[in-house]
């Protein structure tokens, strides 16, 4: 009666053997890495026994009860909830970059525990975890607030995610800066440690992240059905936005739970579901079991190289969020390599809730940034607070002012153009607007580099430095495009590559920053943009290189709009798809490596600035790349010119309060973008 | 007795454009209706706020004479069921497992499916043609496949009412045919009522009771294939010149002057 394509007759597809045997075996690792250094005081039975006793008078037993047996046991707890969390938090969105680090919940709660250990130490030591939970909830509150309208549109919740964890980073560095003497101890906790003396945290955290499992596995059902999109899963009567939220608030307990204990242990909840995804756990029970089992495996893997790299670094803490994050990186980009379709993910909007205002002429648009830009620039060179009071600077006198406000203020407003014109690029070549130079970890390499120069104590000065920078960035837009070119540099797969490179970066500085001490607060300064190390040479090299870029990107005008419209519409108008997207992210990478070393890697100017000029009426390709370049330059200077005067006589990194400034305003407008 | 859906003076506004103003219309249990119309003239809005996927800006749609806004969401997915025009990508989900969520608004969160729900999923499948492919995953079949794994989900449903959005559009000939003989017997066998957006004229002449054709967002034409196949009636409906011929009873050409 009915037309078969195919006459194979088919079997369920069953979980395939490697899933299994590839987990049993990490476990297998783990366990045997993390007894190992017992095994020579201890039979293996008696370390086993230390889970629940121990003999008196035979002090590495007394040590292995207090010491390896719970923190092997809150590894694996810690480890099993994030997994789950991390499992639960994909399905919601539809999304295989969403996990709570990415939702900004492991954010908040370091925010959190940052205000209160800084403002009201007591209220730490009456509840530890108190500060990290209302932390946790306020990102994700801000999150949903935002994304209410939008009935928690997947991509939307992300990039709400996103730059909220920036901005409340932001506003960590800011507060950690000014008062510096508290910078060791937060960033051992912040990095995540897992350093136990007896086994009151294991049995807190314990019934919390049981009972918020369960929870968690009662929504099963009606998870599964995210799957099949809103529309359908709603005409099969599940309350859509309902379920999103009530999930999204049990993962945001189950983070901030954890979170106020040992830290931020980040990307297990991102790592753990990808992992098990990848070895082929298929239907929503399925990845969550795995997921769930695979995250405390890798957590009692990672926490263990942690423990060998303590013991081999002379008493220098590593945290375990440092491992996580190695682990974590080759992770993501094995998931790169096998994850299909992520392209269009199950559920998910094909389309991004586009930002789609009124067109409006660009000269106006164009001519008032650029009065607000020359205001600025005047503003900034002629009026200063002197030592007693604010003065005017006459304009006979700016050729003296020069050298000190001149330099700088040109850099900064280079670089936010670099950023603006650089985002436009990204965000048109992937279609994405979550696509920033900072987010695909171009901004990253060039940090890494600055990480490792600082680690080994090279001196080699500021210029040494800006060649390294430029290295990184290229040599992590290369890793990029080596990785990408199997899906011909397709949106998701870049962020997924971008976000493995962050994740490295992000390994190596908490390595520096738990050190603490001056390396630590240098390499802060620079990560945050410290436009004050800039020469007036090197300001007028960045001039050139972004004047010619600049013309340089004329030529990509039409290409760009034709790569939006998908590979084979492309191709077929007659473009060298691949070619093109080549010559772009090479373009990308030159402008991201010049502006990142002047303004440090975190400013998100190359996010904002795209999203401005859309907001302002500028849809097309060449219109938004100037708007967005205008609006980059004015973001920075305003920038660069606060951070000289708020703090006077001392100074702000500019890129810090770029974050800031550019933070409230996304959020801002992302909220009104809802409410249309 | 009163309608299924009895809809009045039904108003949808989307920002400042108005996509529908002023429809009235009533669908009798049991019938099978399609909704005609040139692209944009609001019949999928029509079939959306029917389904409850978008609200009303202004009137009142009544589910057998009752608002259908005060039903709870599973309950109205017990009785109404609605298949989007453009069904997302499954991510591996085997034809039997799609099948088997239809039952959720009868077993909820936690419910356990029993024999009975088995048997339900095992006969959807059955009715659709789909059972050598129960084990497939849905992404590997076939567009007319995969069509029919969507409908089998809404059968397992056991609603009372089937809404479809242009089920037809990405197939071909054969499929399309297939698709809609397969509605239709369905109507038949489990009296069903369907209410069914189409492109094509002929196809919804040939095997639907009524056809309701929208203009702007208002009812232009509402009646039996006999009173709507008619060169006037259906040029007024599309804006071009159009002639039809009755080739058999209950058979008609449309074509395009």
């Amino acid at each position: 009666m009915f037309a078969d394509s195919a006459r194979v007759p088919a079997t369920a597809p069953s979980l395939p053997r490697r899933l299994p045997v590839a987990i049993a075996l990490l476990w297998l690792v783990a366990l045997a890495a993390s007894s190992l250094p017992w095994l020579g005081q201890m039979t293996p039975g008696e370390l086993f026994a230390a889970f629940w006793s121990y003999t008196e008078d035979h002090y590495p037993s007394v040590l292995a009860h207090y010491s390896w047996a719970p923190r092997v046991s809150i590894a694996v707890l810690i480890g099993c909830g994030l997994g789950l969390a991390g499992a639960v938090t994909q399905q919601i969105l539809g999304n295989p970059l969403a996990s709570p680090t990415t939702l900004g919940v492991e954010a908040g709660g370091q925010f959190g525990v940052t205000i209160a250990t800084l403002f009201v130490p007591g209220l730490l030591a009456f509840s530890p975890d108190l500060a990290a939970v209302a932390g946790g909830l306020l990102a994700i509150g801000l999150v949903i607030a935002l994304t209410w309208r939008l009935g928690f549109s997947p991509v939307t919740v992300i990039l709400a995610g996103l730059v909220i964890t920036f901005f409340l980073g932001a506003m960590n560095m800011a507060f950690l800066l000014l008062k510096g003497e508290w910078l060791g101890n937060l960033f051992i906790w912040g990095a995540g440690s897992l350093v136990q003396n007896n086994w009151e945290p294991f049995l807190e955290l314990l019934p919390r992240v049981l009972i918020l499992a369960v929870a968690m596995l009662m929504l099963m059902r009606p998870l599964a059905l995210l799957q099949l999109g809103q529309a359908s899963a709603s005409a099969l009567g599940a309350k859509v936005a309902l379920v999103r939220g009530g999930a999204l608030i049990l993962v945001v307990l189950m983070s901030s739970v954890v979170v106020s204990r040992v830290g931020v242990v980040a990307f297990v909840g991102l790592a753990a579901p990808v992992l098990a995804r990848l070895l082929g756990a298929r239907t929503l029970g399925e990845r969550l079991l795995w997921s769930t089992v695979t995250g405390g495996g890798l957590l009692l893997l990672a926490d263990t190289l942690a423990h060998w790299a303590t013991t081999l670094g002379n008493g220098s803490i590593v945290p375990t969020g440092t491992t996580t994050a190695l682990i974590g990186g080759p992770i993501i980009l094995m998931a790169l390599q096998g994850i299909r379709n992520t392209h269009h993910m199950p559920g998910a909007d094909s389309s991004p809730a586009g930002f789609m205002p009124t067109r409006k002429p660009t000269l106006l648009i164009a001519g008032i940034l650029m009065a607000l830009l020359v205001l600025t620039i005047a503003v900034s060179m002629a009026w200063s607070p002197g030592l007693s009071s604010w003065n005017w600077t006459p304009v006979s006198n700016w050729s003296d002012a020069w050298v000190w406000r001149g330099p700088r203020l040109m850099a900064a407003i280079l670089a936010g153009m670099a950023l603006g014109m650089a985002g436009t690029l990204i965000q048109r070549m992937t279609g994405n607007p979550m696509g920033s130079p900072e987010l695909l970890g171009i901004s990253g390499g060039a940090a890494l580099v600055m990480v490792v120069l600082v680690l080994t104590g090279l001196d080699i000065g500021r210029g040494g430095q800006l060649v390294g920078a430029t290295a990184g960035a290229a040599a992590a837009l290369g890793l990029l495009i080596l990785l990408a070119r199997r899906h011909r540099f397709a949106g998701n797969q870049l962020l997924l590559g971008g976000l493995a490179l962050y994740v490295f970066m992000d390994a190596g500085l908490r390595l520096v920053m738990a050190s603490g001490g001056t390396v630590a607060s240098r390499l802060l300064n620079w990560m945050y943009g410290s436009t004050w190390l800039v020469s007036e040479p090197e300001a007028i090299g960045l001039l050139a290189l972004v004047l010619g870029l600049g013309a340089l990107l004329s030529l990509v005008i039409r290409p760009l709009t034709l790569l939006p419209l998908g590979d084979s519409a492309a191709s077929s108008l007659g473009l060298p798809v691949a070619r093109a997207r080549l010559l772009l992210l090479l373009m990308t990478s030159v402008l991201t490596a010049a502006a990142t070393v002047v303004i440090g890697p975190l400013s998100f100017v190359g996010l904002i600035a795209p999203h401005l000029a859309r907001v302002l009426g500028q849809q097309t390709v060449g219109r938004q790349l100037v708007v967005a370049a205008l609006a980059g330059g004015l973001l920075l200077a305003i920038a660069d010119y606060l951070a000289r005067v708020v703090v006077f006589p001392n100074q702000l990194p500019s890129g810090l309060l770029a974050a800031l400034v550019g933070g409230l305003y996304f959020l801002w407008g992302l909220s009104r973008h809802g409410r249309h | 007795m009163p309608a299924f859906f009895e809809v009045d003076q039904l108003a949808v506004r989307l920002g400042d454009t108005a996509i529908l103003h002023n429809v009235s219309l009533a669908f009798q249990e049991g019938e099978v209706t399609a909704l005609l119309g040139h692209n944009g003239s609001g019949k999928s809005t029509l079939l959306k706020t029917l389904a409850r996927q978008i609200s009303p800006s202004h009137g009142e749609v009544l589910l057998h004479g009752q608002s259908f806004r005060a039903t709870g969401a599973r309950a109205f997915a017990r009785t109404v069921g609605y298949l989007p025009q453009h069904p997302p990508a499954t991510d591996g989900l085997t034809v039997r497992e799609l099948v088997a969520l239809g039952r959720y608004p009868w077993r909820g969160p936690l419910g356990r499916y029993t024999a009975g729900d088995q048997t339900l999923i095992d006969q959807a499948i059955h009715d659709t043609g789909l059972a050598r492919f129960a084990g497939r995953a849905v992404d590997t079949l076939s567009g007319g496949e995969r069509q029919r794994a969507w409908i089998a989900m809404l059968l397992a449903q056991q609603t009372r009412c089937l809404l479809l959005d242009e089920p037809i559009s990405a197939l071909d000939v054969k499929h399309q045919v297939e698709t809609l003989r397969l509605v239709h017997r369905l109507a038949e066998e489990r009296e069903l009522t369907v209410i069914v957006v189409l492109h094509d004229v002929d196809l919804a002449a040939r095997f639907c009771d009524r056809l309701v054709a929208l203009k702007a967002g208002q009812v232009v034409a509402d009646g039996t294939p006999n009173e709507i196949m008619d060169s006037g009636i259906l040029e007024s409906i599309y804006g071009v010149a159009m002639g039809v011929m009755e080739r058999a009873p209950g058979q008609w050409v449309s074509y395009v002057h």
